[in-house]
Order: structure tokens, then C-alpha cells, then sequence
């Protein structure tokens, strides 16, 4: 077998098996079994083991790193993203984050099914060092930031779930106060997949992640900016995919800042979930606009004419739905009115302490 | 006027700002030819003020950072400990035999009377590491700033140089003569790339440099990149280069690896402290830190507990001696 013929195996496989994954994952939310998750978890594995002899095939036969073309960077963001997620559950158990994460490495794979497969060879403006440093430190960012992603949503439906539970139990104790019965005082716990951690956990996850991503996407813009300034004689020029890393950047900023001034835990995972629908807009931006770049071939036609529009209706789509959904969680969030916050993970020392 | 001042000091403030410019932003790429708002008085003064609000957060803190990290109380009281995130009672243990214990850390160390007070100290650089960053950002704009006013300024700045192969150009008191022209092909007939070959004649220097797609020359404060070539009638070729100027170019590099570094020192180094204060038989320790408190505390729990045991069969053989 040839190393094309390998490779296409690979991705075909690890589409069918991401997809099957996120279906037994999805399916665990209507039939609890513990045994659907484990399963999930491990055809992702499965999933990931063959999509990384694609990758490695193609990187092989195409004589450059696979994260060059639209189909290479989708594909190598799916693979990324199930590498974090893997390395996430060798010390710790997340197994369950598998239920957002296989779904995105579908969508993802699913994306760079679509785009041509044809290695081209690389053209003049991509033929630079930064090409090998800049893109995979921006898609390492990238990961990290859906790890803070499922982190955040994952504090937020157990935020919700345990502060529904204490309504309860608020309502039930003040039933049996009423009729003189002393009830045995306990604690609401989590039930299903967020049982397996606590909030303390996820936000510590994800900042943590958020403290990963942050540095490496400033790298990345910086790398960036001196790509550009090579290539085409401006560090800096306000096209959408420029504008929204900064707009991402901005927004991870505003969240470092959040915690160290003890705002909500769950502020803080707010933040950081609408960073990641930034860097989504980022990433499509990219994927739609790549295809631009050939026409700089044509090296009078401009040297910004890959920032052209066309990436906006697919990607203000896109960001929409997930804004939408977020709001919605938002919108339909519950809290007793005796509800505690979690405690922020991080304490700040800013003032320090005064004997 | 204070009022003012306490508003741009305020976190808060500047938290709103930097939302007020994402929003901006968001509108700027949401229509085509919206990145004229980027350009526009509004988005400059947000920036502006942004600018004034960083420096002004970092400049009324440093201070009493400063302060805080240079001479911590060493001589403080029990409720201090008791109240601090970690605080023990040590039985059996020495504070010498703790400090020897700490690695890495720098201690002070004074007595009173009969008792002794220790504190040890790690990573107070990290505590800086937010206002290093804000420095770094302020470089990187003064650099925009020296860009917008000295390079627009520049009458080469944004022109296009067009030179014919073997002829020559006048640019800012040197001349710019194109020697050569190539187009590299791959196997398949795709533009590998374009190389131009060009000498800049100043005076009596001459130097010969091969300019890229990635390869731009830059001679005395302009640089000249590849723009579009051509063929002329009578077969000659032609390269448009396109001009820019490079001031404020280092202060945004510099600005930017500045930045970069006390991003990652606020990030990566945790400030770490110790008290630790031993009167006739009780001995205590507490300690904080601004990050990742669970490992610091972990580290400790380690060492009390090597040297708690190691005292306990210390105690074991000295009894069965007395026996």
C-alpha cells in the first residue's frame, strides 16, 4: 500500500470512528450507562492511533508538515484536539468530555473532508520558516482553549445541576421543618458524567488550560506579525483572521484578569467559553480565507488579497449558533437564592497578607 | 480629578475598555471595508485610553508591590499564621532543621528574646511578571505610535519603486539598480519562487542582495519588498518593489518579547512564602502563594512530614537508650 492509499484509510477511518464515538457518547445522556462512555473513550483512541499514521503518512509523501492546505489544518486541529483530550485522561479521569470533544473533532474531520486533498506544493509567500513555527503553536493554543472550553461548560451544567439539587433540597427540608422532622442534613452531590469531578477541579482545569493557550497564542500572533512583516511589509493590518486572534487574545486577558479579582468561578467559565467561540471565528476565518492565498501568485494583485471577504457568512453563522446556545445556558440557569459560589481556584496575593 | 484618577486606576475600568474595543472590533470584520473603523478617532481614543489606564493600574501598584516583596514583616504574630491558607503546628521539629530542609528559597531570619522568626521566600519576580507584561504592551504601542507619525511621514513610506532589469532608481540619497530576475519552477510548473537580484549604490558602498517573496532588503530605515514583475515590450523584465519604512519597528519587537515575558513569568512563577516562628516549645509555619497553592502545599507537606517522622524515630532510639 502506498502512502496515499494509507493515508486516505486512515482519515476515513478516523472519521467513522469519531463519529460512531460521539454518537455512544451523545446516546449516554438518554440511556446512563457507564459502559457507552468507556466505549466512546475508546474508539476516540482507536480513532486517533489512525489518524495520526494519516498524518504521519502524508507528511511522509508530501515532503512538508501537515498544516499547511485547509484540509491539513482542519485535520490536524481534529488530531490535536484528541491528542489534549488523551493526554488529559492518562492522569486524571475526563473520559466524559469526550461527549463535546468527539463531536468537534467530527465537525472538524468532517470540514477537511470537503477541501482538496492534493498536496500543492508551497508557494512563494508560504515558503518561510514561520510557516513550520507559527501555525502549530496557534492550533496548540487552540487546543487549550477547548480544553478550558469543555472545562468551563462542564463547571456550568454541574453548577447548575447542584444548585437545582440544593433548590430541592432547600424545598424538601422546609417541608419537613413544617411538619417537625429533623432531616438528616447532607450535602447535594452531582449525579452521571459531572460526578466524576468536583468544581474546584474543572475551574482549575481550566485555567490552567487557559494559562497553556494564553502564552502560546500570544507567540502565535507575535510569529505572525513577523511572518507579515517579511512577507508583505505590515506587522499588522486588521484582516478578520488578525483582528479576531486579537479579539481571542483580548478576551483570555479579560479572564486571567477575572481571576485574580475573585469574581465568580462561574464568570470566569463564561469568559473563557466565549474565548473559545472567538477562536473558532479565527480558525474558520482561516480555513475559508487559506484559499486565498493562491491568488498572491499573481503578486501584483495585492498583497492583502487573501484577507478578502467570503469567510464572514460562514463564520458569523457558525459563531451565532454557538453564541446562541451559550445564552441560552445562560438564560435558563437557576440559582437558590442561599446558593454558595465555588471558591475560585486561585487566590490572589496581590495585596499579601498584613501581620 | 480624583475621581478620574481612581476610574483609569481601576481594573474594572480598563476591563470595560479592552470590551468596549472587542465589540468594535467585532463590527470591524463583520461587513466588507469595516476595518475603517481601526482607523477612526473612536477606536484610536478606546486605544488611547486603554494605553493611560495600563499604565496608570501598573504605575499606582508597583509601588506597594514593591514594598510588600522587598521587605515582608518577618517578626509577625500568631494569628498571622494561624490565618494564613497553610498553617501548622511542627512537633519535634526545628526551625533550622526546616530551613535546612527548603531549597531554593531565600530566608531572613531574626530572634527576639527567645523567640525566632524565619521567612522564606521563592519566585517574587513572578508578582512583577503583570506589570513587566503592561510595560512590554506600552513599548509595543509608543512603537505603532513612532510608526504612524514618522513612517507615514516619510515620503518613500507606501510608494512603489518600478525598475526594469539592469536600470536603476534614485530612493532617500541611494540608488536601488535591479542586476537580475528570476521565477523558480517546481517539477509540476508551480511558482516556486521569485528572486530579484539587486545592488544598492550609496556613495562608495555597494552591496548586492537577493530579495524574496520572504526576503525582503532593508537599507537605511526603508525596506523593499516584492510587489509585481513584468515583461516589457521589447522582452525586458520589470519588478515593482514596494517601499516601507521601518520606524517604530524595534520598539514593537521589543515591546512584544517584553510583553511576552512577563506574560509568562505572572503565568509560570508562583510567589511562594514561609513563616515560620519558634518560641520555648511550640513551633509554627504557614504559608501562601499567589498561584498553584495545592503543589506548594504538597511540597511542604513533604518536608514536615521527612522531618516529623525522622524526629518521632530519633525519639524512639534515644528512649530505648534510657531503658
Amino acid at each position: 500500500m502506498d502512502a496515499v492509499a494509507l493515508e486516505h484509510l486512515g482519515f476515513e477511518i478516523a472519521l467513522g470512528t469519531y463519529l460512531i464515538s460521539s454518537v455512544l457518547f451523545i446516546l449516554y445522556f438518554s440511556i446512563k450507562k457507564r459502559r457507552l462512555v468507556e466505549m466512546g473513550f475508546t474508539l476516540a483512541l482507536f480513532g486517533f492511533a489512525f489518524q495520526t499514521l494519516a498524518l504521519a503518512s502524508r507528511w511522509l509523501y508530501a515532503g512538508y508538515p501537515p498544516w499547511v492546505s485547509t484540509y491539513e489544518v482542519m485535520s490536524f486541529f481534529a488530531w490535536a484536539v484528541m491528542g489534549a483530550y488523551v493526554i488529559l485522561n492518562v492522569k486524571s479521569d475526563y473520559k466524559s468530555a469526550g461527549v463535546l470533544i468527539a463531536p468537534l473533532a467530527f465537525v472538524l474531520l468532517g470540514f477537511a473532508s470537503m477541501q482538496p486533498t492534493n498536496p500543492a506544493p508551497l508557494i512563494p509567500a508560504l515558503q518561510s520558516v514561520w510557516i513550520f513555527i507559527h501555525v502549530p503553536i496557534i492550533i496548540l493554543a487552540y487546543c487549550a482553549f477547548v480544553i478550558a472550553f469543555v472545562a468551563s461548560v462542564l463547571y456550568l451544567f454541574k453548577d447548575k445541576q447542584l444548585s437545582e439539587a440544593r433548590m430541592t433540597e432547600g424545598f424538601n427540608r422546609q417541608r419537613d421543618v413544617a411538619s417537625k422532622d429533623t432531616p438528616p442534613s447532607r450535602t447535594p452531590e452531582s449525579t452521571g458524567i459531572l460526578a466524576n469531578f468536583s468544581l474546584e477541579q474543572l475551574d482549575e482545569l481550566a485555567y490552567k488550560s487557559v494559562a497553556v493557550g494564553f502564552p502560546l497564542l500570544t507567540i502565535g500572533i507575535i510569529t505572525g506579525a513577523i511572518w507579515a512583516e517579511s512577507a508583505w511589509g505590515s506587522y499588522w493590518s486588521w484582516d478578520p483572521i488578525e483582528t479576531w486572534a486579537l479579539i481571542t487574545w483580548f478576551v483570555f486577558l479579560i479572564y486571567l484578569h477575572a481571576k485574580t479579582q475573585n469574581w465568580s468561578a462561574s464568570l470566569a467559565a463564561y469568559i473563557a467559553a466565549f474565548g473559545f467561540i472567538s477562536a473558532i471565528c479565527t480558525f474558520l476565518g482561516v480555513g475559508y480565507v487559506l484559499p486565498f492565498l493562491q491568488t498572491y501568485i499573481s503578486v501584483s494583485t495585492g498583497l492583502h488579497g487573501y484577507a478578502g471577504g467570503g469567510a464572514i457568512s460562514g463564520t458569523v453563522l457558525f459563531c451565532g449558533i454557538l453564541v446562541a446556545v451559550l445564552l441560552l445556558l445562560l438564560a435558563t440557569r437557576k440559582r437558590p437564592p442561599n446558593a454558595t459560589r465555588a471558591p475560585p481556584a486561585q487566590t490572589d496575593a496581590e495585596s499579601g497578607p498584613t501581620p | 480629578m480624583n475621581f478620574a484618577i481612581k476610574v483609569l486606576t481601576s481594573i474594572r475600568f480598563a476591563l470595560a475598555t479592552i470590551g468596549v474595543i472587542i465589540l468594535v472590533s467585532v463590527v470591524g470584520t463583520l461587513y466588507p471595508g469595516g476595518d475603517i473603523v481601526f482607523g477612526s478617532p473612536l477606536f484610536l481614543a478606546l486605544v488611547g485610553i486603554l494605553a493611560i489606564s495600563t499604565a496608570l493600574c501598573s504605575l499606582t501598584r508597583i509601588v506597594p508591590l514593591w514594598r510588600d516583596v522587598r521587605r515582608p514583616p518577618v517578626e509577625v504574630s500568631d494569628h498571622f499564621i494561624q490565618t494564613l491558607p497553610y498553617a501548622v503546628h511542627l512537633s519535634g521539629v526545628t526551625l533550622t532543621q526546616v530551613r535546612d530542609s527548603l531549597k531554593g528559597y531565600m530566608i531572613r531570619e531574626t530572634r527576639t528574646g527567645k523567640t525566632t522568626f524565619l521567612l522564606a521566600q521563592k519566585g517574587r519576580i513572578g508578582r512583577f511578571g503583570p506589570h513587566i507584561a503592561h510595560f512590554g504592551v506600552l513599548i509595543l504601542l509608543l512603537g505603532v505610535a513612532i510608526g504612524a507619525a514618522y513612517g507615514n511621514a516619510n515620503p518613500y513610506n507606501n510608494k512603489i519603486a518600478v525598475i526594469q532589469e539592469g536600470g536603476s532608481q534614485q530612493v532617500d540619497g541611494f540608488t536601488l539598480r535591479l542586476d537580475d530576475f528570476n521565477v523558480s519552477y517546481y517539477n509540476n510548473g508551480a511558482v516556486r519562487d521569485y528572486t530579484a537580484t539587486v545592488t544598492v549604490l550609496d556613495g562608495n558602498l555597494i552591496q548586492t542582495q537577493n530579495v524574496t517573496v520572504n526576503g525582503p532588503l532593508t537599507y537605511k530605515g526603508l525596506t523593499f519588498y516584492l510587489y509585481g514583475y513584468g515583461v516589457t515590450q521589447s522582452g525586458n523584465a520589470w519588478v515593482a518593489f514596494q517601499i516601507k519604512s521601518t520606524s517604530g519597528l524595534p520598539f514593537v519587537w521589543v515591546g512584544a518579547a517584553v510583553a511576552l515575558v512577563g506574560i509568562m513569568l505572572s503565568l509560570y512563577v508562583p510567589h511562594k512564602r514561609i513563616w515560620i516562628k519558634e518560641a520555648d516549645q511550640s513551633t509554627q509555619l504557614g504559608a501562601i502563594s499567589n498561584k498553584s497553592s495545592a503543589r506548594f502545599f504538597r511540597e511542604i507537606e513533604g518536608v514536615r512530614t521527612k522531618l516529623e517522622s525522622h524526629a518521632h524515630s530519633v525519639d524512639h532510639t534515644t528512649r530505648s537508650e534510657e531503658i
